[in-house]
């Protein structure tokens, strides 16, 4: 009530002000702001019906916009906190858990050694109820996996967890030791070599934690991405593809041929696929050089003596295929 | 078919356990499955390496499918070689589309310019690993066939796995020929040797299992079972616990890489007073620790839990993995005496 009175007296006077600080989030206290509210409308009301222009009836819609808007914010805060406490509750609970577990173990243990055969009706539903339990905790912490990244406080740091999926397959995880103290380095990590960690954590990794966790997350699922499509190509389609699909570590060239059926014939294509974004899985550049070669032979045709054009295909067909 | 060349089929063929010779031809491809099948392979290795050369004749092998089935024989069996690991550095950042073709070509043309008489063969694995086997010859001499070097290289990376011949001179050439091919500046030798490739591959590439804490629910995770004798003193079961803790922390869960051992070179000053004119030799002290085991690391991990170390063992023990090298020089920091420090 102490705090109310100097504040509603302010709003009397400052109404915009008023409601405003009331609902400032550092105060946290809810009950006068919404009484202040309240009491506020009415009051609009009264002046409404006195100056229809309606200037105040905008305010006070902006006003109730406003009001609406504090709702949602400290609902939303009063959420995290809550989930917040919830995990520590989990956390707290596995402990106890834990202990009652242990403390069950060796009660039964002595009980067993000291009536031989002891048959207790409510202890497997105890039992039946842990397991549900931890089951269900289990069951919470995979679907933390499911947003690709996760963390857990350790002794000197954070250890993060990368999870990799393609197109709703899940695939490899890759793990991120960090110290925090007395600046954020990487203490150790199983992120394939290949991957430009260090240059990334030389951009990053000082200045703004989340963006080198989401580039690197971007980094590892294009990577994955890349690596499991090359997979399935060779797995499902090897018999389109003529020799063996070349690539490298990082999988972002793509070297392959492959015959295309063209009325009664087929026509062998040999495709490279250039992957030059590797955040990306689509390659940057598509064989636009086998569109380019038919224009240029075709054109050719049109324009040299059809023996020269020949010779001169011969003589790029050697040179590419390079030392013997 | 080439004297030289069916010698070496044939030697080659010896090497391999008789139980196993068939697959190796097999996953060759260089004799047909009805070739082989004429073969029989229950006969002495000797009888068996002839009838693989006869048919070699008859399908006219040449160096080159021979040096393949080299390969084949040091991929399956490359615990037989020792491997170090060689890392390369590289100035720029800029993007690197690693194309087999052109590394092949570079390389080639690299040892060509400088060696005429050279066989090179490249063989590529699933695990985009590129083997490379190197006969080195002289200006006159042609290629030793017996006295190869391998390399592996797993594109992208900045490690080369190379098994070095006993011709060592010709180890400059082909660490400048690997520079120039893979787009690197330059390469140096990190201290790390096993015979294991894989273990070094696992090393290297971080790819040992490290205790990584998280919340992810591992598929194994078993709880040691409480032992059955419950009068085990509950403080006896405790430092048991601990020193469990601590060495899961320390070595992950899994297997550890195979190292088959770790030296330690001390060189140390002698410290007294000047004056007294007691051991002021300008002279240091020398002392060399070897660590050797059929595997080292796992030996590591067992000592303590079977109490014949204190529980955290020392960290220059079990930074080998992390650290990437199992040969170490312990010298003193420098500044306390900079005259003392001549490099041997």
């Amino acid at each position: 009530e102490e705090e109310e009175g100097p504040l509603r007296k302010k709003s009397s006077c400052f109404p915009h002000i008023a409601s405003s600080q009331g609902m400032e989030p550092g105060q946290g206290e809810l009950t006068p702001a919404f009484s202040l509210a309240g009491e506020w409308q009415g009051k609009m009301e009264e002046e409404k019906a006195y100056s229809p222009h309606g200037v105040f009836a905008h305010l006070e819609m902006l006003e109730a916009r406003a009001h609406e808007a504090d709702m949602k914010e400290e609902e939303a805060k009063q959420q995290e906190e809550k989930l917040a406490r919830l995990k520590a509750r989990v956390q707290e609970l596995t402990l106890q858990r834990d202990e009652l577990q242990a403390k069950v173990d060796l009660q039964q243990k002595r009980q067993l050694e000291k009536e031989g055969v002891a048959s207790d009706p409510a202890q497997p539903s105890a039992q039946a109820v842990l397991e549900w339990k931890i089951k269900r905790v289990k069951a919470m912490l995979q679907v933390f996996c499911l947003t690709g990244i996760s963390g857990k406080l350790t002794k000197q740091g954070v250890c993060f967890c990368i999870s990799t999926a393609y197109e709703g397959t899940c695939l490899d995880s890759y793990y991120l030791d960090l110290l925090t103290k007395p600046e954020v380095r990487i203490l150790r990590h199983s992120i394939p070599i290949f991957i430009p960690l260090e240059q990334l954590a030389k951009k990053y990794l000082q200045t703004d934690i989340r963006r080198f966790l989401s580039v690197l997350s971007n980094h590892l699922n294009a990577y994955a991405a890349r690596k499991y499509q090359a997979d399935q190509l060779q797995e499902h389609f090897s018999d389109q593809i003529e020799g063996t699909l070349q690539t490298n570590s990082l999988c972002n060239l793509l070297v392959f041929n492959y015959n295309v059926p063209n009325k009664s014939k087929t026509f062998p294509f040999n495709v490279r696929l250039l992957y030059g974004d590797l955040c990306s899985s689509i390659p940057t550049k598509a064989p636009a050089s086998l569109a380019e070669m038919a224009a240029a032979h075709s054109d050719l045709f049109c324009h040299v003596a059809l023996h020269k054009a020949f010779r001169s295909f011969s003589d790029a067909g050697q040179s590419a295929a390079g030392a013997p | 078919m080439d004297e030289i060349v069916a010698e070496y089929i044939r030697r080659t063929v010896l090497k391999i356990p008789r139980d196993e010779i068939k697959t190796v031809l097999q996953k060759w491809g260089f004799l047909s499955e009805v070739q082989l099948q004429t073969i029989n392979f229950c006969q002495i290795k000797e009888n068996i390496s002839q009838d693989v050369v006869q048919l070699c004749e008859e399908n006219s092998a040449g160096i080159k499918q021979a040096a393949v089935l080299d390969i084949i024989y040091n991929h399956i069996y490359s615990n037989k070689r020792v491997w170090s690991v060689y890392q390369m550095n590289k100035t720029g950042e800029e993007m690197d589309f690693f194309d087999l073709t052109d590394f092949k070509k570079k390389f080639k043309r690299r040892l060509q310019s400088a060696l005429t008489n050279v066989t090179i063969n490249f063989r590529e694995y699933e695990d985009n690993a590129i083997w490379i086997r190197i006969a080195w010859g002289t200006p006159y001499t042609k290629p030793n066939q017996y006295k190869t070097s391998y390399v592996v290289y797993h594109s992208q990376t900045p490690y080369v796995f190379i098994s070095v011949s006993v011709l060592k001179s010709n180890l400059p050439l082909l660490c400048q020929a690997l520079v120039a091919a893979s787009n690197y500046h330059d390469i140096h030798e990190m201290e790390l040797r096993s015979h294991s490739l894989n273990s070094l591959k696992d090393i290297v590439f971080k790819r040992y299992s490290q205790n990584f804490q998280s919340y992810y629910p591992r598929p194994i995770q078993e709880r040691n079972v409480a032992p059955e004798n419950s009068r085990i003193n509950q403080e006896n079961r405790n430092e048991k616990e601990r020193i469990q803790r601590v060495n899961l922390e320390v070595f992950g869960d899994g297997p550890q890489p195979k190292l088959e051992f770790a030296r330690y070179k001390l060189e140390t000053m002698f410290k007294s007073d000047p004056q007294m004119n007691v051991l002021n030799k300008k002279e240091p002290f020398r002392c060399l620790v070897k660590f050797s085991s059929p595997h080292l690391l796992e030996s590591l991990k067992s000592l303590a839990p079977v109490g014949m170390a204190d529980a955290p063992l020392s960290p220059l023990l079990t930074c080998i993995p992390h650290k990437a090298r199992n040969y170490f020089k312990i010298k003193e920091k420098k500044g306390v005496s900079p005259r003392s420090f001549v490099s041997p």
